[in-house]
């Protein structure tokens, strides 16, 4: 089997996947003990206006009707409206509003990690066994063992202290920019940018600098996981390619100390970090429910758990099946990048 | 089936003719045990009170009853009563502490005393285990044994094993540890009383556990405050400190070991049992029955599992289920529904490769039934796999459970959880009150640094070959909680 063939075997894989994890969802919020009418009436409830909204939500009709509709709603992209957090509100709207603070979050905890915790591990794995290693190793695990959620009341803590400790020498707050700790950032300037930059270049560099400032600590915090991840598998993937033949048998050659590090280790050492890479997608979704929550961002997964404890339902299945295509992309992401990288993938099936 | 070969002669035998190594370990068994015999009938009581509680109706509570209390009467070495802290100050000497030291020293007599017995006991059945290999093992070398000298040499996973001995006994041993009781505490506070010397009137006065918790709660700023290691206005000693309720921390957290390591395993070995299920299923059958696992398991492992858990946890909130303990028996299952897919594709493959073998083969010619050559010639070989992925996962769902409980959907009031405790310290972390919330993240990050590192032991020693494993990486971070 070609490796383009075995990519697309994969990717047709998805699509029952995508099919049944929906229907999961469906399963949950429909055939649970969830009863969306009491939601969305609240203490209000009398059983006459419970009738009037079940029939006209549907809700009377068969398990089986509202099942294909919902299905059929999802595939087509009418994601259907909020009932109980903003009533009316179509679910585009809200993602709209609150998409684009996780995404900013999302991108610099992935920036962080890779920046930080694949060069560490690298340099850990090139110097094996020297304190520098030791130290960044257990660094990495201690890190990696700490819950997201506590590390990021912690840090709120320190930074809004510093002052006091410091006694005023250095506080987060006024450093560079003025900033809370505690904080969405403002993401006003990613609208029309090119504008915006035209039209006030230092106004707008001060609007980039303040939100990366804003998402700097919930960032660091969501990345930490994925980075000790990264740094431990990196070690040992370069410390496995260092002791491989090819890679003796290139120093034997008289191939030159950088290019063996950059051509013969550093690419496949790569390999095996490739699932780690794409598994930050399930690690950033998840994370971003604790750390929104600390850090008061009103993102996508404070939305989501929001959604889950006012039993929001068209808004959970939507942002449910948001969630699942975006894994399921990575999935092929990761595929398609294995493909690329590797050879030697779909030669043994 | 087996056959009895020449050689072979029955373990009772081969005591027989060399009884001294095994009676001596029996002699310092009896010893062990004895001194704690209440405490171990006491257990068989209390497990029985769960399978009674855990069933409809409660039939047999009242028998069970008479049983505990029967039980309670029989003196331990390791218990409250031997080693008695809560004593009070009568104006020149302690009253009602162990020889009349202060109850912190109390206490901490009591905490050693605790460890020491417990690394008695594990030090003896570890003997146990070498006085056999030695004396009365009928072969000189098993597979196993290479495991076992494997893991001695790894210092990493000893560490580890140390930390997480150190936890299980926190939460075995719980009742003893705490500087007080649940009941008397957290559970009944205005149903005791506790004496203490009021400076004021230069006398020993009673006052209800309940009110005295009011008066000594950590809320930051000035006297709202009792640090860990110090007694509060009313003589009471607080390791820990208290939380903000004026409930002692320590005890909290120890019961919170208990409910967090309890769900970890119970939970992983419900999804154990589900995953090596399928996993031999699907490897014996193959075909549709592996392609229809590959599915189910593949779309519950494209969901977000933190967020599955959250949906779960709130659309079963009102049900009898999560009345069940306090939620855990809800969490339990929730965990081993969302984790057996995980399970079940880190051993697909060995299952696999098992059964292309040519014994699976000639069993089967014997006339085997499938379920006999799945569970005596293949899941023994896949069975090290899934424990090397089931231990590093632990520490994950440590996590999840604490983070679950942080925002509130884990394990409710009064059952003590670490995640909530930091939830409730969360706005005293920069007063004096930081105890509340710093602690039980520390004993966090150090028990699932600690399972983690006995996972690493458990996967050198049982596989040195094993690649470097993404996916059992992924599986100990505990999906972003």
């Amino acid at each position: 089997m070609s490796r383009w063939q075995y990519f697309l075997r994969r990717v047709l894989m998805s699509i029952p996947v995508v099919i049944f994890g929906t229907t999961i969802t469906f399963a949950l919020i429909r055939l649970g003990p969830l009863d969306p009418v009491s939601a969305i009436l609240g203490t209000q409830y009398n059983p006459q206006a419970a009738e009037q909204i079940r029939s006209n939500l549907g809700l009377n009709q068969p398990l089986w009707s509202q099942y294909f509709d919902f299905m059929y709603d999802l595939f087509t992209f009418q994601l259907g409206q909020s009932w109980v957090i903003a009533p009316g509100t179509t679910a585009y709207e809200l993602i709209e509003v609150y998409a684009p603070r996780t995404i900013w979050l999302g991108f610099w905890s992935v920036v962080i990690a890779l920046f930080v915790g694949i060069p560490l591990g690298f340099y850990a794995g090139l110097n094996p066994n020297t304190p520098s290693d030791y130290v960044a190793s257990f660094g990495g695990i201690v890190w990696r063992a700490m819950p997201n959620f506590w590390l990021a009341i912690m840090l709120v803590t320190a930074l809004s202290q510093l002052g006091a400790w410091t006694n005023g020498l250095f506080t987060w707050q006024t450093w560079i920019i003025k900033t809370n700790v505690v904080t969405p950032p403002a993401l006003g300037f990613f609208q029309s940018p090119i504008e915006r930059f035209m039209a006030d270049p230092g106004g707008w560099f001060n609007s980039l600098i303040r939100a990366t400032k804003q998402i700097a600590p919930a960032a660091l915090v969501l990345g930490s996981a994925s980075m000790g991840n990264e740094m431990r598998i990196g070690r040992t993937a370069v410390l496995e390619t260092i002791n491989s033949n090819y890679v003796e048998t290139a120093r034997a050659k008289g191939v030159s100390g950088r290019s063996l590090v950059w051509k013969h280790i550093f690419r496949n050492a790569l390999i095996p970090l490739v699932p780690i890479i794409t598994g930050e997608a399930f690690l950033l979704l998840g994370g971003s429910v604790f750390v929104e929550t600390v850090f008061a961002i009103n993102g996508l997964g404070w939305l989501f758990f929001n959604a889950a404890i006012n039993g929001d339902l068209p808004l959970i299945g939507t942002l449910m099946y948001i969630f699942i295509l975006i894994l399921v992309g990575t999935n092929i992401l990761q595929d398609f990048l294995y493909t690329v990288i590797d050879p030697r993938v779909g030669y043994d099936g | 089936m087996s056959t009895t070969t020449e050689t072979e002669i029955p373990l009772r035998q081969r005591v027989a003719e060399n009884p001294q190594p095994a009676l001596i370990w029996a002699a310092i068994g009896a010893v062990l045990i004895g001194v704690e015999l209440g405490a171990i009938l006491q257990v068989v009581g209390v497990l029985a009170g769960v399978v009674v509680n855990l069933l409809p109706g409660d039939p047999g509570a009242a028998a069970v009853q008479s049983l505990q209390a029967a039980v309670d009467g029989i003196p331990t070495l390791v218990s409250r009563e031997t080693i008695a802290n809560q004593g009070y100050w009568d104006g020149s000497k302690y009253v009602g502490t162990f020889l009349g030291v202060s109850p912190a020293m109390a206490w901490a007599v009591r905490v050693v005393v605790v460890y020491a017995y417990a690394f008695a006991v594990l030090g003896w059945l570890w003997n146990g285990y070498k006085t056999f290999r030695r004396h009365y093992r009928r072969v000189d070398w098993t597979p196993r044994d290479d495991v076992v000298n494997r893991f001695r040499g790894h210092t990493w996973g000893k560490f580890g094993l140390i930390i997480t001995i150190t936890f299980v006994i926190m939460a075995v041993f719980a009742p003893a540890l705490g500087p007080t009781t649940m009941e008397k505490n957290i559970l009944q506070p205005y149903d005791y009383e506790t004496s203490y010397w009021n400076e004021d009137t230069q006398n020993v006065e009673t006052v209800l556990v309940g009110e005295a918790n009011l008066g000594s709660g950590s809320q930051g700023a000035g006297d709202e405050n009792v640090a860990p290691m110090t007694y509060d206005d009313y003589g009471r000693f607080h390791p820990f400190g208290t939380a903000t309720n004026g409930k002692d921390l320590f005890t909290q957290l120890v019961f919170g070991a208990r409910v967090s390591l309890t769900i970890a395993v119970v939970s992983m070995g419900i999804a154990g049992i589900i995953g090596l299920s399928l996993a031999m299923i699907t490897a014996y059958y193959k075909g549709l029955a592996d392609f229809a696992a590959v599915l189910v398991s593949d779309s519950i492992q494209a969901l977000p599992v933190i967020m599955v858990l959250i949906l779960m946890l709130v659309v079963f909130r009102g049900t009898w289920v999560k009345e069940l303990y306090d939620g855990a028996v809800l969490i339990i299952l929730i965990f081993s529904i969302v984790y057996w897919p995980f399970i079940w594709r880190s051993i697909r493959g060995p299952a696999f490769q098992v059964s292309e073998q040519d014994w699976i083969d000639a069993a089967k010619s014997f006339g085997q039934t499938p379920s006999q050559v799945m569970r005596k010639h293949m899941a023994p070989y896949v069975f090290s796999y899934m424990l090397i992925y089931a231990s590093l996962s632990l520490g994950g769902i440590i996590i999840s459970v604490a983070g679950l409980s942080y925002l509130g959907l884990g394990i409710t009031a009064p059952t003590p959880e670490w995640g909530r405790l930091i939830a409730d310290g969360q706005q005293y972390v920069a007063s004096p009150s930081w105890h509340i919330s710093l602690l039980p993240g520390l004993l966090i990050t150090l028990v699932v640094t600690g399972l983690n590192a006995f996972g690493d032991g458990i996967r050198d020693a049982i596989d040195p070959q094993a690649d470097t494993g993404s996916e059992t990486e992924a599986a100990a971070g505990g999906g972003g909680a």
